[in-house]
């Protein structure tokens, strides 16, 4: 049987790097983010007696999402991704992809990440919990506080459009 | 449950319209074994599922790399924050520990 700290070590501690990622993709602010993964860890630390030790990602990731709900301070407006680059190089010649080709570089991620920028929230949400911060379909929900499947049709419905830019871009060929 | 449970498709190939079904959560590593499977041998044969399997995959490489950077500064600052609390803690009573010193 652990102690309280024994646990605290084992479930929270090795967590915490993922806190930060999920919390940056929640506020986009490092410093709010840091204030989210500490206000997360001492509500861990407060319910770690009564915790089973099964899931501590699932568990922590439902503490920071009811945490970040409950935090009143207003999220600044800075992105963390830099979409003015990625629309001057929107701005240059695009190459184009022929029927059976997909065109990876530079242009290829400026789109992307100019139609992730441009989805509605709830999509990008998803998409930057599963394929940014590398969270699984479940872990995703219960940081969103939604069923998991969802999270799975807004992931793929966002992929889904992402493809269309690219394939308007010329980058990937249209669906057949 | 599996996404293709509802038709009995363990022994005969997938079509395209069912891969394309299923190609995002196969792609996610979230499809049963049995999918799997079978999805991987209609890709086998099929060129043009092939290929939307690569654009998916190409985006989902895409966004990975715009993962921002964690900065270290505010992870060590985390993980000393965590240990804190934990050395903040009250020492737990040994088990042989002092006299009780409940009064009578």
């Amino acid at each position: 049987m652990l102690t309280d700290d024994e646990a605290f070590e084992r479930h929270v501690l090795p967590e915490v790097e993922v806190m930060l990622r999920v919390a940056m993709s929640l506020t986009r602010n490092t410093a709010d983010a840091e204030d989210l993964v500490q206000d997360t860890m001492i509500r861990a630390y407060g319910a770690i007696g009564r915790f089973d030790g099964r899931h501590p990602r699932a568990w922590l990731l439902t503490i920071l999402r009811n945490a970040n709900i409950n935090r009143h301070r207003r999220r600044r407006p800075e992105l963390i991704r830099d979409a003015d680059r990625a629309d001057r190089l929107l701005e240059s010649e695009t190459p184009h992809a022929s029927a059976e080709d997909v065109v990876v570089g530079e242009t290829f991620d400026a789109t992307v990440q100019s139609a992730l920028d441009h989805l509605p929230d709830r999509f990008r949400r998803v998409v930057e919990l599963v394929d940014i911060d590398g969270l699984g379909y479940q872990e995703a929900a219960d940081v969103l506080g939604v069923p998991i499947g969802t999270v799975m049709s807004r992931l793929h419905r966002a992929r889904q459009r992402i493809r269309t830019r690219l394939a308007a871009a010329g980058l990937v060929p249209g669906k057949h | 449950m599996s996404p293709l449970r509802r038709t009995p498709v363990a022994d005969r190939p997938l079509s395209c319209g069912e891969v394309g079904k299923v190609l995002q959560r196969y792609l996610d590593g979230h499809v049963d074994e049995l999918t799997a499977e079978k999805v991987a041998e209609h890709l086998e044969d099929c060129r043009r599922c092939g290929l939307e399997l690569t654009v998916y995959t190409e985006i989902k490489a895409s966004l990975a790399r715009q993962s921002p950077e964690i900065p270290e500064t505010a992870l060590d600052r985390l993980r000393r924050f965590g240990e804190q609390l934990i050395d903040r803690s009250p020492e737990p009573e040994p088990l042989d520990g002092p006299p009780d010193t409940e009064p009578d």
